[in-house]
């Protein structure tokens, strides 16, 4: 019974990574109908970054701050690029966010190798009903919560917050009240990055960080992200933390070998019953 | 003009092999085998307007069905056969649910496809599990066995000029008229009459075939099959090619496919200088493919091949028009 208490949490641990990493994807399609595939790339330049600074000195919270600046930063970039001129469709957007992720990987072995790279987090062990887990991962969750019920505050409660969700329901309307809808693209851009490159920072103590690790966070989060349609973060988190879950229960009762199999296989379902249930054709209103 | 194009290449494909020092014949070998699979993403992505981002599973598929008959004693054309076969069987398999998907949905579905098929066989101790398949035997037909590097070229290049005609035919013929109709609208195409769904399976059917044929080739070719050789990034690799040669364009997939392995072996001589830090090449190679496909598709959305034509074109009319 113990065990099974410490599967949960350290798959909700493991599931708040992927639903910060899927909230990213959410920010950023909502606004700008593109789904990003350097979102991945956030998360390991951030880690990087992060461990970078800690090993030169920089104290712990300094550092992690870094990292996810430079997840925003990145996320801006990326979004200039992928959305910046004008007439560029979701379609074209979506393989150019795919080349910058591979930019990414040039830039990442240039400057830190190709080594797997990790740095030391909350240390110790942490005993939660009797089952023994890395406290680490209780950081995750407590740091993951509060993230996203600030995000809920912003995007219901301030203008800036407003006005994103204007363009996400209706690009045309909010052009017509004067919002500059590329200027909130771009701003969503940085926002998925800033999310991206948290779940980088926040994960790599319990998990090493390789340049290449960005495939199987862009598909994690998009497996939870695809649960809501790419549109609901609340959804995101959900399905993120049920990911986390039922990848520990699998990991640990199963056999660790088929862990990835389960986010895939979910994924995959769960798109193809949304397409039998929206129509074989799915004609775009333009 | 059309014909042209095939007789030079023709002449090209029978004609460079044996002028190639053997170093640079295995980067012929390769760089056929990938034209001959971009001819089928190509015709995916331009003719049915799917992108696959896990074309390079189809190729593993080919290449561990060759090879595993082959390790079993089976004769080496007929594990080239199947290969091709097999390959579509899968996609047929997996392409009736997928299809259903569009744009994003079908890209990350196969990227999942090809991460399964991976952590599958890394696990398949039948399939030599991680540490891969070994001791495939050299291809053979008959008593003749094709030992050096010139009889594999030969042989990839044959896969090319299948891959290229089969395109050709199916481009101009019905199917092709109704696919071409479909991915500019698939409501009008539906309503006219057009099997968009069939046609469309078909399609990504034959590309997986092109892709298990030239796995197979490779198979004999190298010897040797491990999951780390069919990476996400080589089915990233193949879409690279068919963007910047332009799709649905029959030519398109070659001139993709040579610019870059070409580009890729030039600064590959170049980072393995005496000098250069030892991850220079892996930088170069990945900068490359990033570069050019995110140029491509920013600035020449169609690809070299019609954008070339356009200035050929232009520079005609200039001519017609002094003259």
């Amino acid at each position: 019974m113990s065990d099974l208490l410490g599967y949960i949490v350290t798959g909700l641990g493991i599931g708040a990574g992927f639903a910060l990493v899927a909230s990213g994807l959410v920010a950023i399609y909502r606004v700008t109908r593109v789904v990003n595939f350097a979102q991945g790339a956030f998360a390991v330049l951030a880690a990087m970054l992060t461990a970078s600074l800690l090993g030169s000195g920089v104290p712990h919270g300094v550092a992690e701050l870094g990292g996810v600046a430079l997840g925003a930063i990145t996320g801006l970039l990326v979004g200039v690029v992928a959305i910046g001129r004008p007439g560029t469709s979701p379609g074209t957007s979506l393989i150019v966010t795919l080349g910058l992720g591979v930019l990414a990987y040039a830039i990442e072995i240039l400057i830190w190798g190709d080594q797997p790279r990790s740095y030391p987090g909350v240390p110790g062990v942490a005993e939660v009903g009797g089952a023994r887990l890395q406290a680490h991962y209780l950081l995750i969750v407590a740091v993951t919560g509060p993230v996203f019920a600030v995000m809920a505050w912003f995007f219901a409660r301030t203008d800036l917050g407003k006005a994103l969700s204007a363009c996400a329901s209706n690009r045309y309307a909010a052009q017509v009240v004067g919002i500059d809808v590329r200027r909130m693209g771009l701003l969503a851009f940085a926002i998925g990055g800033a999310l991206g490159g948290l779940a980088g920072v926040l994960t790599t103590p319990v998990q090493q960080v390789t340049f290449d690790s960005d495939v199987a966070l862009i598909v994690n989060g998009f497996a939870a992200a695809v649960l809501g349609g790419l549109t609901r973060p609340g959804v995101a988190l959900a399905g993120g933390l049920l990911l986390g879950v039922a990848q520990t229960l699998v990991a640990g009762y199963g056999g660790g070998a088929y862990q990835v199999e389960v986010a895939l296989v979910l994924m995959l379902t769960v798109m193809i019953v949304q397409a039998a249930r929206t129509g074989p054709v799915a004609e775009t209103a333009r | 003009m059309k014909r042209l194009g095939f007789g030079v290449l023709a002449l090209l494909l029978v004609a460079l092999p044996p002028l190639l020092p053997e170093r640079h014949l295995a980067t012929f070998v390769l760089l056929t085998l990938a034209a001959a699979v971009t001819v089928g993403v190509s015709l995916l992505m331009g003719y049915a307007g799917q992108v696959s981002l896990g074309q390079a599973s189809f190729y593993a598929i080919g290449a561990y069905t060759a090879g595993l008959l082959a390790v079993h004693g089976t004769p080496p054309l007929l594990g080239l056969l199947a290969a091709p076969v097999i390959a579509a069987v899968a996609a047929v398999l997996l392409g009736a649910p997928l299809l259903r998907l569009r744009g994003h949905h079908l890209a990350f579905a196969t990227l999942a496809v090809q991460l399964i098929l991976l952590s599958l066989l890394a696990q398949a101790d039948w399939a030599g599990g991680a540490i891969g398949l070994q001791g495939i035997p050299r291809f053979s037909v008959g008593g003749f066995e094709l030992r050096n590097d010139l009889g594999y070229a030969y042989l990839s290049c044959g896969v090319l000029a299948i891959a290229l005609l089969v395109a050709r035919n199916v481009v101009a013929s019905r199917a092709g008229r109704g696919l071409r109709a479909a991915a500019t609208s698939e409501v009008a195409a539906a309503a006219s009459g057009v099997a968009v769904g069939g046609y469309r399976l078909a399609v990504f059917a034959l590309s997986a075939a092109f892709a298990g044929l030239a796995g197979g080739v490779y198979a004999f070719y190298l010897g040797y099959l491990a999951p780390g050789s069919f990476p996400v990034l080589l089915s990233i690799e193949y879409v690279v090619m068919a963007v910047v040669g332009g799709l649905g364009t029959i030519a398109g997939p070659v001139v993709g496919a040579t610019v870059i392995v070409l580009l890729v072996q030039v600064l590959n001589t170049l980072g393995t200088q005496p000098g250069m830090p030892d991850y220079a090449p892996t930088v170069l190679n990945y900068a490359v493919y990033a570069l050019l496909l995110v140029v491509c598709v920013l600035f020449l959305p169609k690809g070299l091949v019609p954008a070339l034509d356009r200035v050929r074109r232009g520079s005609l009319d200039k001519a017609r028009s002094i003259r």
